[in-house]
């Protein structure tokens, strides 16, 4: 039986101005080793239950589970701790610290973890920014790089603590196709090698990276879908699944 | 049509400056109220500043108007009557009128403690000096009564300062030896223009003219053994334009006044002593709002600044909308006008309750119920120049409007240049070290909280350095008052032998050293002024050149050399009681007695033109363990009550000056907690708005609130303490050049500041631990940015 990480027990999320209902009762778990992508379209809740579920933003009612403890326990301290050490975040825009190099601003991350030296933080983030193609770039601060470069270094800095589920809120969202490819590749590459990631975006090419598929409207969970994982060569294929089936939820 | 047409175009342009204030203001409010806060702060300082000095000035010289007291007062004594004196100076061309006031010099005794000075008796004659009589209270006034009743007195309202004296209380005057003293009851106090501040030690009551009847009756009964004696004050005003020195040495020349004389004031002089207080105190306050209003200048341009790069979108789409930046600026210096000029009005508004308060705690000290009305002119004089220098500084500052491109700023592209920054971030400290990125990537950001900082604490620094330099009891305005060192002095009064004295004073604790000095009336180059006459000249406080070793030498103070014209190596006449002489000024020294108007003389060289007598000399003690001062001071008053003089290096309206001291700097560091609050949270208010989302990344990252909160405040921290070392250097150099400047006015001419490490470092200190904070108190706003910022549905 597969480890929930993350669970979701009839969440709900209303809107601060109407008070309508955002997220609906929802139930959901994010299994460890899984790419879970959620779909849906404009303004169906995908980034609030990502946000929500990441204790990133409080929810109005419900429970969510991370591991075994419900989130609304942890204090702030520990929320930050968990923050830094079990989850990762990569965003749509490009959401460096902007007068920290991209070296800087993953290594920050890496200096919060208390059990690692100064030393083994910079090995790591060195290797990690090599990792993600962007060590020629680490000098500089984000304003001098392109929106590529920066998401990479986003993803390095994601993750420098080894994270237990890494959160993408759309992440290629403000990329152009060639940068868009690299970091899918990248979090595809992270993911075989057993990384929990859990993305949200509303591009089938994106989505069809992942190995389980929500489909999100009106704040409730309509369907999913379960994919073998992504291999290039059966792409196209792949997309085709995706497509129809969200055709048949009327995307 | 065409008048119409220009009506209509106005009022559009009215209603669209009316909606961009309305806007603006709306938007950047917690920015306006803060400015508007600082000017209303510096405004009310000012309107206070300016009330009391410039009324206190005005009102000082009518009073002494109002009761006749001329050009020039003489205090004289051994003649019975004064009237021949007074008509054969009144028959001088160059002089109007002599007016005369009976009066009885007795020194006197309030409770256990002793005056330093002489008291004055004046006999009270309302038709002819109708002073006025302060009401219950100090507040205000009461009817002067038509007569004294006998055994009544009325004394100045700054004895309760100086003595602590309430009505209904008892002052004793020794008029003779044997116990012939004369007591009276306080009835209620008097206004004196006079003599009446806490830093003139003379002292003027009122009695009815059958106590000084009576009073007269005992001094000639008593002959040798009088202690009181007779004299009259003679208030000559000159009918031509002679300074107060030319009457002076005329009225000298052509007159048997100086026979007579004990000393002589001119009218500055008086006014002089009695605005001492507030010159100082005021010209200090000056300096202060003038440090307030740049500081205030500071935080304006971190304002603009600010706010024109937070608003730089919405000024590029006026651009494109039609707006010129003319117009644009136009706006922004109406909206900093209404601001300034709110602020000045609420400012002005509140200095009127403020300085009636001021003038009433100041009654006891100054003497005076200085009155409180707003000096419209002076302070909207004042206020105007503000004015426009603050509108000239707001449309430079603007002008970065004028280069605003609209579709850059629309583009968000701002043509910023990111600078590489070479301090590291570490793991070890991390909050600081982000909190020192922060600090050299935004450095604009902070420049206006490192000026206020820097100046605050100049300004208190230097304050702290005065203080310092004044001492816990005024030691250090004690010295520079007096000629030279002492620990206690000691004059007998009749047949008391000094080695009696000494016999107690060693009884506690050895005597090291003693000198005599004497203080009688001279005449230098005509001008009447007093010697310091010492047994050991080396003991002057000296400034340059050398002392009056051999009899035909003086020292004369810097005012005297300036008055004079003269200099080290220069002769002048002094003349005494037995003729006059020619001397050679040997050096220059300090002593601020008579504002700085003395000179210094060895006994022999007084011995050439006055008459020395055993009872003007005053001997001058210095003691192995000076800790046991008031306990022999005790011992010595029991032992020979009024037969023997006793000060010590005090006198009474020193603590004037000390509660004013410390008034003043209760007033400073208030102003300080007020100015780096209101700096704090305009300079906190947009960072944290331009740091919205790097807070919120942070946040995601696991950065938690009080890290980065403490963080937040450390930036503050740090920039404070730069700005509180820069203030602290630039007040060890200046405060006492500056200081001095000041000092002179008052006759101190050596002022040198040597403060300990604690006033060194406290002023700083307190500003950073401020700044911090407050800066973490406003951190707090930090759990209010929302997380999910960083994402749109």
């Amino acid at each position: 039986m597969r480890e929930a990480l993350l669970t979701a027990k009839g969440v709900v999320k209303n809107s601060p101005g109407t008070q309508e209902p955002v997220l609906d009762h929802i139930d959901l778990a994010i299994y460890t080793g899984d790419f879970t992508v959620i779909m849906g379209p404009s303004g169906a809740g995908k980034s609030t239950l990502l946000y929500a579920l990441s204790g990133m933003d409080a929810i109005s009612s419900g429970q969510i589970f991370f591991k075994e403890r419900e989130l609304r326990s942890f204090s702030e301290k520990k929320m930050a701790a968990l923050r830094a050490s079990e989850f990762g975040f990569v965003f749509q825009q490009t959401c460096l610290v902007s007068n920290l190099t991209l070296f800087e601003n993953v290594a920050v991350a890496g200096y919060l973890e208390k059990d690692q030296s100064e030393k083994e933080v910079r090995q790591r983030a060195e290797s990690l920014l090599a990792r993600m193609h962007v060590e020629k770039a680490k000098d500089r601060l984000p304003s001098q790089t392109s929106g590529g470069e920066a998401q990479r270094a986003a993803m390095a800095r994601a993750m420098i603590n080894q994270p237990g589920l890494l959160f993408a809120d759309e992440p290629t969202g403000a990329l152009n196709r060639k940068n868009s490819e690299e970091v899918l590749d990248l979090l595809t590459s992270l993911n075989r090698e057993g990384q929990s990631i859990l993305m949200v975006t509303h591009d089938v090419k994106a989505a069809i990276r992942g190995t389980r598929i929500l489909y999100l409207e009106d704040g409730k969970i309509l369907d999913e879908i379960a994919l073998p994982p992504f291999d290039a060569q059966t792409a196209k294929d792949r997309e085709g699944k995706v497509n129809a089936w969200l055709t048949a939820l009327s995307w | 049509m065409a008048y119409r047409s220009i009506l209509v175009k106005e009022a559009g342009l009215f209603m669209e400056i009316k909606t961009l204030l309305k806007a603006n203001l709306k938007s950047h409010r917690g920015t306006a109220l803060g400015i508007c806060i600082l000017i209303l702060l510096v405004s009310l300082s000012l309107g206070t500043v300016l009330t009391v000095w410039n009324n206190s000035i005005r009102y000082v010289n009518s009073e002494m108007d109002r009761l006749h007291y001329g050009d020039i007062t003489a205090w004289v004594s051994g003649l019975p009557d004064a009237t021949p004196l007074a008509e054969e100076i009144a028959a001088l061309e160059s002089v109007d009128s002599v007016g005369v006031q009976s009066l009885i010099f007795s020194e006197y005794e309030i409770g256990a403690q002793e005056s330093d000075s002489e008291g004055q008796l004046i006999t009270y004659d309302p038709q002819r000096y109708s002073y006025k009589f302060f009401a219950d209270g100090l507040s205000g006034y009461r009817d002067a009564p038509a007569q004294i009743q006998p055994g009544e007195i009325y004394v100045p309202a700054s004895m309760v300062s100086m003595f602590g004296i309430q009505s209904g209380d008892s002052i004793i005057f020794p008029i003779a030896r044997s116990g012939r003293d004369m007591t009276f009851t306080v009835a209620g106090f008097y206004e004196d223009p006079f003599m009446g501040s806490t830093m003139i030690g003379m002292k003027g009551f009122l009695i009815c003219e059958q106590d000084h009847e009576k009073i007269a009756e005992v001094i000639e009964a008593a002959g040798l053994d009088g202690l009181a004696r007779e004299g009259f004050m003679l208030h000559i005003t000159q009918s031509g334009e002679l300074t107060a020195a030319q009457l002076n040495a005329l009225l000298n020349g052509s007159t048997s006044l100086q026979s007579y004389t004990e000393f002589t004031h001119s009218k500055d002089a008086i006014s002089g002593f009695m605005l001492t207080l507030q010159n100082v105190f005021t010209s200090l306050l000056l300096a202060f709002v003038a440090i307030l209003l740049l500081a205030s200048v500071a935080v304006l341009s971190h304002s603009i600044g600010s706010t024109i790069g937070q608003d730089t979108v919405n000024m590029g789409i006026m651009k494109t909308i039609g707006f010129t930046g003319n117009r644009l600026r136009r706006i922004q210096l109406l909206q900093y006008l209404l601001l300034t000029l709110f602020g000045m009005a609420a400012g002005m508004l509140l200095s009127i309750p403020v300085s009636s308060v001021v003038c009433r705690m100041t009654v006891t000290t100054t003497g005076l119920l200085i009155p409180s009305v707003l000096p419209a002119g002076v302070c909207l004089s004042v206020l105007a120049a503000i004015l426009l220098l603050f509108m000239a500084f707001v449309w430079l500052r603007t002008r970065k409007i004028a280069r605003i491109s609209p579709m850059e700023a629309i583009r968000k592209r701002r043509s910023q240049t990111e600078k590489r920054v070479v301090a590291p971030v570490r793991k070890r400290g991390l909050s600081f070290w982000l909190a020192l990125r922060q600090l050299l990537t935004g450095k604009r950001r902070y420049v206006g909280a490192c000026l206020v900082a820097m100046l605050l604490v100049f300004f208190a620094s230097l304050m702290g350095r005065v203080d310092d330099w004044l001492g816990p009891n005024g030691e250090g305005l004690m010295d520079a008052f007096n000629p030279a060192d002492l620990h206690i002095a000691a004059q007998p009064m009749g047949e008391t032998g000094m080695e009696d004295v000494e016999q107690t004073i060693e009884g506690y604790t050895v005597i090291t050293d003693a000198y005599d000095l004497a203080m009688p009336s001279v005449s230098v180059n005509g001008v009447d002024m007093t010697a310091n006459v010492i047994t050991q000249p080396e003991r002057f406080h000296l400034l340059s050149g050398q002392t009056c070793r051999e009899a035909d030498e003086v020292v004369l103070t810097e005012f005297v050399a300036a008055d004079l014209g003269v200099s080290v190596g220069d002769t002048v006449t002094v003349a005494g009681a037995l003729g006059g002489g020619e001397y050679v000024v040997s050096g220059i020294y300090q002593c601020a007695n008579d504002m700085g108007m003395n000179i210094g003389m060895n006994r022999e060289g007084y011995n050439r033109i006055g008459e020395d007598s055993p009872t003007m000399w005053c001997t001058h003690y210095f003691l192995a363990d000076p800790s046991l001062q008031p306990e022999i001071m005790q011992a010595l008053s029991d032992t020979y009550g009024g037969d023997v003089y006793l000060h010590e290096n005090s006198w009474p309206g020193l603590y004037g000056i000390l509660s004013a001291m410390r008034m003043l700097m209760v007033f400073l560091y208030t102003m300080v907690f007020l100015f780096v609050l209101v700096a704090t949270l305009l300079t906190a208010e947009k960072c944290l708005r331009a740091e919205r989302k790097d807070l919120t990344i942070y946040c995601a990252l696991g950065f938690s609130f009080g890290r980065l909160r403490r963080s937040f405040a450390l930036r503050f921290g740090i920039i404070a303490l730069f700005g509180s070392i820069l203030g602290t250097i630039l007040s060890a150099f200046l405060t006492d050049p500056l200081t001095a400047v000041l000092m002179r006015l008052e006759g101190i001419s050596n002022f040198s500041s040597h403060p300990g490490i604690i006033t060194i470092l406290l002023p700083g200190m307190v500003v950073t631990v401020l700044f911090l904070l407050f800066a973490y108190l406003c951190a707090g706003k930090i759990r209010k940015v929302p997380r999910t910022s960083l994402f749109e549905e």
